[in-house]
């Protein structure tokens, strides 16, 4: 996309802004149009800065109501919803806020930039389509706080992950590699079959007598120096001599792309002092011409004279194209702290919007991002783990825009609150194309730019509660590796619902201790062994029917808890471990006989309408691993492309039992069958890779236990 | 270049960008509806509908393929189009829906074109009209470059709900209905003891309640007592007038309820509070103060169904209004657009055409698509722009149309979408002169032009209108190709190194393997998997064989061995219909292979060739 937005547009809505009366707080608001010398800028105040804050607006969080964050989420799972929703929704707003300590103001001084951005396919090497999911209610929310989503599609600064220009970069050089002699030598093949019609034919002799023309004029005016000039006047708009490379050449314009195949032909097979080329000009429209040439050497030093500029220009287009990323680059170059607001979620972002595909584990992610971003601090971490700040908080919600009023209400108001200062606060100054302001309107909630202002003042509040003295603070020194911090550094909320801590640096999970007391248990402990997911039941049982259906089975004991996933489907928790598998084995007869007994069983209102399906939690993880997202959970099971009813599972104390089964098995039963029936289940994982083989083999040990049973 | 700002209250982001005025856009008046004038609107529109000879209809979606190979390309049989289509229409969504009622006379068209921006907003709360939708870059910058703004998109947007999601948003919202006659049952059921006992309970709650709120004294009760008494009898407010609550198990007992408050039919007015998952929860009885207080309730409540069904309904309620006039409705690229209109204003998508045609067909009996009133006027190129079409006939026949839009001027200059509703009408309007489908005879007879018309009616896959040209000059040859393919002899091929060019890839078919002797042809679906068209009848299946046995030895061996794969058209139907739509058509053949395997096969397999066989012709002329 060459073609730019007019400034004038830009120009305009920042001059209404003077004349209007409308004041806001400060925010560099940075385009397509003023990116680079944002660009310049944000350099030198992130390489100054102690902390940079960061917050991102994007157009969902969720792509089906049960992908939602779950208490029932175990940590690898959680890590697959958060995968899905950074795959899937787009950033469209990105706030970065360094904040330096001014040691003469005895202040911070921030300079909240706010970024639009939006992914063009500005290079056209890949042919799969750039596109995003939306959720209404993330677009209707954003709307509700006035965002510009014209700024953003018109205007907004596209980007190249890491991975998608080393792929374009590769694509390039081998384009420019691979386009020697052979693909030329196929052309000629399938070219010469043309020539058959009469038209073809003389028009192909007309323009063979015009080069040879052109070419003959051109050596006499260099032999002899006599001014007689190409004699086809008629034709002067199509044959445009010009120079190229410092050879005389003809441009041909006003060709049809048939003529043009049969002008190349004809150069190609009677002169062998011309060459045709098809070459970019400016406007990115391409140009075809005929340059003459003294040699065969000279025809390949024209060749690779010109395939390396296009290379070059290749090259400079997929440079230009980075565009948004050289923030993302510049952060994680200067390894400074990078603070957010409860910001698992928004690294998850950066990381496969910026650098490449989300890796398929939580570990692999989490070493990653250690290594882009060795300095990581949540301040909605920060705020609930420390009792000092906790109490400074008065018990009230961790927010980010409740922090912010709570920590920092002389930010928050601006000068009109002067008198508030009785705590000793931190304070902060605005700086924006070098304008100092330290009173001003409060933002716009939920505008990056702001919020990342919002999370920096919070952080440098809270580090003072802590008794980070940043008077005492040398510049050279890593904020991060302040004694009072370092514990909070590199720890994120995996999920904020049941309280999981993921530790970037070593990889540790711990659950939230502090915390825990400020949150209601509303679930007993969750153990995923003991959970079996049910799906596709009739939609008039309540999770309370589902309970007393199961106990009537298993005694009033056996559930602990039925929770809804959505309308279509529940977790069940069992009381043990191994009735889930006795669930699924009943389950499982069920589904096969339809005699009496099975219908008045008391499981059988639960498997009315014979769509009831249930597996382990393993299962449930696939499923989340999927790239579909149907809005009904028993939707995406089908979608997945699950087609039994009931998955049965081994502990691992039968595995044993069952191994000589197999070989038992193995011998009796027809071989071929056999061997056909474990494809199926090989390749009903076989879909997913990151499923292991240890749970592979599990499939398999359950298909021989539901095979013994039928016998 | 930012100011300083002065304080102020307001928190407005001042930022937002106007979009840009594009001069050559403002030739015809179109009339842009948005939230805010779409109710006054209303009226306006449904006169013109009902006045009009056609409606022309066109959309601007979200997106439209993801992968070349999601694409409807000329190798699809009407199924596997359909199945494109229906993907495309379950993600993207509807940003604007232009329609344009017209009437032709003599060579003049009469129009009255509207732009509707639609937005999907969750009114209810309940994750409707839709949870999320996709979007693809290119399209929206392209709409960007038209100046389209997406903040009056967005914020202004007119949402709606799809007939079968409004009849679940009913259930779901509970509001209590008022009971019609036909709801009370008339014979009177015979009572059992159970009955009787629950009758007399209920009627006396019900007479110490009314009683209650009747009797003038408790008024100087103090407020404590009466909120105690409220408590107790269990009464609550309906508006302004006090209602009361009575819970029902069954519908039994709802028909129960209601032939007791008959008794009370004076001052109580029953209302059915239903339950979220169908059927009644409680039967609540409001006390009026009089026979017109009863009345004005009553009025008060349809008013407020009313209003709320249109707030409910939105923009389909222009939907509905061109689904009632049963006009002929006339498209660009009827497949796409129908499918699109069936699944945000219809219900959900069937499973194959045939169901989808029939479907439709009951709210728009007559839909008839540009696209194939073209073709017979002969061998048009495929053409996917309409103003290219419509130039593309200016040069060849003197068929000149008068645009006649007497809508009044356009309040909101310099946004005028939605251009190409209008260009339809006038292709429209060329093309059934050129027809000879004359305005005239369309005003003497409405036979005849029902039976003229209806040639072209409902026809919604014949060549498809989005097909890319061929990338490759290499399959040029095919140009010349008129003769129709049956499936059966196409052949997928995949495995093959990436960014192959067809002409190198039927160089080294054609001497890899005898059946590569006769005459065949070689195109690229996307640039992971090509087929392969075999002149000869019996020697796709050759080939497969030779594929898929030991057997297969020289330069093919070796190509086998470097990955090559092959697979007949079935394989490709599949893909289609089991919804696996992976970026490139490789991944998708294989993933399908691999789960078609495990099914047992025989049984698969015959019911495939049944349906492959009754497959039509494709045609490959216009490749």
């Amino acid at each position: 996309m060459k073609k730019r937005w007019p400034i004038t547009i830009l120009y305009r809505a920042f001059s209404s802004s003077t004349t209007s009366t409308t004041a806001s707080f400060p925010l560099k608001h940075v385009k397509k149009s003023n990116f680079d010398s944002a660009l310049s800028s944000l350099r030198h105040h992130v390489q100054a800065a102690d902390f940079v804050a960061i917050d991102l607006e994007m157009t969902g969080i969720t792509s089906a109501p049960w992908r939602d964050s779950f208490e029932f989420d175990r940590f690898d799972v959680r890590y697959l919803k958060v995968k899905d929703s950074a795959e899937k929704f787009a950033v469209i707003q990105f706030g970065v806020s360094p904040f330096r300590w001014d040691p003469l103001k005895q202040s911070f001084i921030t300079h909240p930039h706010n970024f639009f951005i939006f992914q063009r396919q500005e290079l056209p090497l890949d042919g799969a389509a750039y596109e995003f999911l939306c959720q209404t209610t993330s677009m209707d929310f954003l709307a509700k706080y006035q965002f510009d989503f014209n700024a953003c599609i018109h205007e907004g600064v596209s980007y190249l992950s890491r991975e998608q220009e080393d792929k374009a970069l590769k694509h390039v050089n081998s384009t420019y590699e691979d386009e020697s002699l052979d693909s030329w030598h196929s052309l000629k093949e399938i070219r010469d079959t043309h020539l058959f019609n009469i038209p073809d034919i003389l028009f192909a002799e007309r323009m063979k007598d015009r080069l040879s023309e052109w070419l003959g004029g051109l050596l006499r005016n260099r032999d002899g120096g006599s001014e007689v000039q190409p004699s086809f006047n008629d034709s002067k708009q199509q044959f445009e001599t010009i120079f190229f490379k410092m050879r005389p050449a003809i441009s041909l314009n006003g060709f049809t792309s048939h003529q043009l195949l049969l002008i190349q032909l004809v150069v190609r097979k009677h002169f062998k002092d011309l060459a045709y080329l098809r070459v970019s000009g400016e406007n990115s429209c391409s140009q075809n011409v005929i340059v003459y040439i003294e040699s065969e050497s000279d025809k390949k030093m024209l060749m690779k004279e010109v395939k390396d500029e296009q290379k070059i220009d290749a090259e400079m287009s997929i440079k230009a194209s980075i565009g948004f990323r050289h923030v993302i680059d510049l952060l994680s170059s200067e390894k400074k702290l990078i603070v957010g607001h409860n910001c698992f979620l928004d690294i998850a972002h950066i990381y496969s919007k910026f650098f490449g595909p989300l890796p398929l584990t939580a570990e692999e992610f989490i070493s990653s991002v250690n290594k882009y971003f060795p300095h990581i601090i949540d301040t909605k971490i920060l705020l609930n783990s420390n009792s000092i700040l906790q109490q400074r908080m008065k018990k009230s919600s961790t927010s980010l825009s409740k922090a912010f009023s709570v920590l920092c209400p002389q930010i928050a108001l601006g000068s009109k609150s002067t008198h508030l200062a009785l705590q000793p606060s931190v304070k902060v100054e605005v700086e924006v194309d070098d304008i100092r302001s330290s009173n001003w309107n409060s933002g716009v909630k939920h505008e990056a730019g702001y919020d990342a202002f919002m999370t920096g003042c919070v952080f440098a509040q809270a580090c003072s509660h802590l008794g980070i003295d940043f008077k005492q603070q040398s510049s050279s020194e890593n904020l991060a590796h302040n004694e009072k911090l370092r514990e909070h550094v590199n720890l994120l909320y995996l999920s904020w619902t049941n309280g999981e801590i993921i530790n970037l640096s070593t990889g540790n999970r711990t659950s939230e201790s502090l915390a825990s007391n400020k949150r209601k248990n509303h679930y007993p402990k969750i153990l995923f062994e003991c959970i079996v997911i049910v799906w596709g039941f009739p939609s008039h049982l309540k999770a309370w029917d589902i309970r007393e259906c199961i106990s009537k089975v298993y005694g009033p004991t056996s559930v602990i808890s039925v929770y809804h996933v959505d309308e279509t489907a529940v977790f069940v928790q069992f009381s043990r471990a191994e009735m889930v598998s006795k669930f699924l084995d009943l389950k499982g007869s069920l589904d096969r006989n339809n005699d009496p007994i099975s219908v008045l069983h008391p499981l059988a209102k639960l498997l009315e309408g014979g769509n009831t399906c249930a597996a382990s939690y393993e299962t449930y993880k696939e499923i989340c691993s999927s790239t579909v997202s149907k809005v009904l959970f028993a939707d995406q099971a089908k979608a997945v492309g699950i087609k039994w009813k009931t998955k049965l599972v081994e502990s691992s104390d039968k595995t044993k039992e069952h191994e000589s089964l197999r070989k038992v098995k193995a011998v009796n039963s027809d071989p071929s069958c056999g061997e056909r029936t474990k494809n199926k289940n090989f390749d009903d994982v076989s879909n997913d890779s990151s499923y292991s083989q240890l749970s592979s083999d599990e499939i398999i040990d359950s298909f021989y236990t539901r095979e013994a049973k039928q016998i | 270049m930012v100011p300083q700002f002065k304080p102020s209250p307001l928190r407005i982001r001042f930022f937002c960008t106007k979009t840009v005025q594009q001069n050559h856009h403002h030739r015809w008046p179109i009339k842009q509806i948005t939230k805010t004038n779409f109710n006054e609107s209303l009226s306006e529109i449904k006169n013109h509908i009902s006045s009009s000879d056609f409606i022309a209809v066109s959309l601007q979606n979200t997106g439209s393929f993801s992968s070349p190979w999601h694409c409807v390309s000329t190798f699809d049989t009407p199924d596997t189009a359909y199945l494109k289509a229906k993907f495309a229409a379950e993600r993207f969504q509807i940003l604007q829906f232009a329609i344009c009622p017209f009437k032709l006379q003599a060579s003049k068209v009469i129009a009255y074109p509207y732009n509707f921006h639609l937005f999907p907003r969750d009114e209810l709360k309940m994750g409707m009209p839709s949870y999320s939708f996709t979007c693809q870059t290119s399209y929206l910058t392209a709409m960007a470059k038209e100046g389209f703004d997406f903040n009056t998109c967005i914020y202004d947007g007119i949402s709606y709900l799809s007939e079968a999601q409004e009849s679940a948003a009913k259930v779901r919202m509970g509001n209590p209905m008022a009971v019609d006659h036909a709801t009370k049952s008339s014979s009177s059921p015979a009572l059992s003891v159970a009955d009787t006992v629950f009758i007399e309970r209920v009627r006396s709650r019900v007479k110490h309640w009314k009683n209650a709120c009747t009797d003038s004294d408790i008024k100087t009760e103090a407020a404590l007592v009466t909120s105690l008494r409220k408590i107790v009898l269990g009464g609550e407010q309906f508006g302004s007038r006090p209602s009361m609550t009575i819970d029902v198990c069954s519908e039994r007992q709802v028909q129960l309820v209601l032939k007791m408050l008959e008794d009370f039919s004076d001052v109580l007015v029953p209302l059915i509070i239903p339950a979220k998952g169908g059927g009644t929860q409680a039967v609540r009885a409001v006390l009026t103060s009089s026979d017109e207080d009863k009345d004005l309730l009553k009025r008060e409540l349809q008013t407020f169904e009313f209003e709320q069904n249109k707030r409910v309904r939105g923009f389909r309620e222009v939907i509905d209004l061109i689904s009632a006039s049963q006009k002929p409705l006339v498209a660009h690229n009827s497949l796409n657009d129908f499918t699109f209109i069936h699944s945000k204003f219809l219900a959900p998508l069937p499973p194959n055409m045939n169901e989808f045609i029939c479907s439709l067909r009951l709210a728009y009996p007559q839909v008839i698509d540009v696209n194939y009133l073209l073709k017979d006027i002969g061998p048009v190129k495929k053409m996917t722009n309409i103003s290219a079409t419509i130039a593309y006939l200016k040069n060849r026949f003197f068929a000149p149309i008068e645009m006649e839009i007497p809508n009044q001027a356009n309040e909101n200059e310099g946004k005028i979408h939605g251009h190409n509703v209008v260009k339809i009408c006038q292709l429209f309007g060329k093309l059934c002169s050129i027809l000879k489908i004359t305005p005239d005879a369309i005003e003497s007879s409405d036979d005849f032009l029902a039976s003229a018309i209806n040639r072209y009616t409902n026809i919604f896959y014949s060549l498809p209108g989005s097909s890319q040209e061929p990338t490759n000059e290499e399959i040029r040859g095919w140009t010349n190709d008129k003769r129709k393919v049956s499936c059966e002899d196409v052949v997928f091929l995949w495995g093959f190194r990436e960014r192959i060019s067809a002409g190198i890839l039927k160089n080294m078919l054609q001497g890899s393997h005898e059946v590569f002797a006769e005459a065949f042809n070689v195109r690229m679906v996307d640039r992971s998997c090509a087929i392969v068209v075999f002149g000869k009848p019996g020697l796709s299946n050759t080939f497969k064989n030779v594929m898929n046995s030991k057997a297969v030895s020289g330069p093919l061996r070796e190509m086998v061995s470097d990955g090559l794969k092959a697979a007949g058209y079935e394989t490709y139907q599949r893909v289609c219909s089991s919804g696996l739509w992976e970026s490139a058509l490789a991944d998708a053949l294989d993933k399908t292979l691999a789960s078609h395997n495990c099914l047992s096969e025989a049984a698969y397999e015959t019911k495939q060739s049944e349906i492959y066989l009754s497959n039509e012709l494709i045609n490959l002329a216009e490749l």
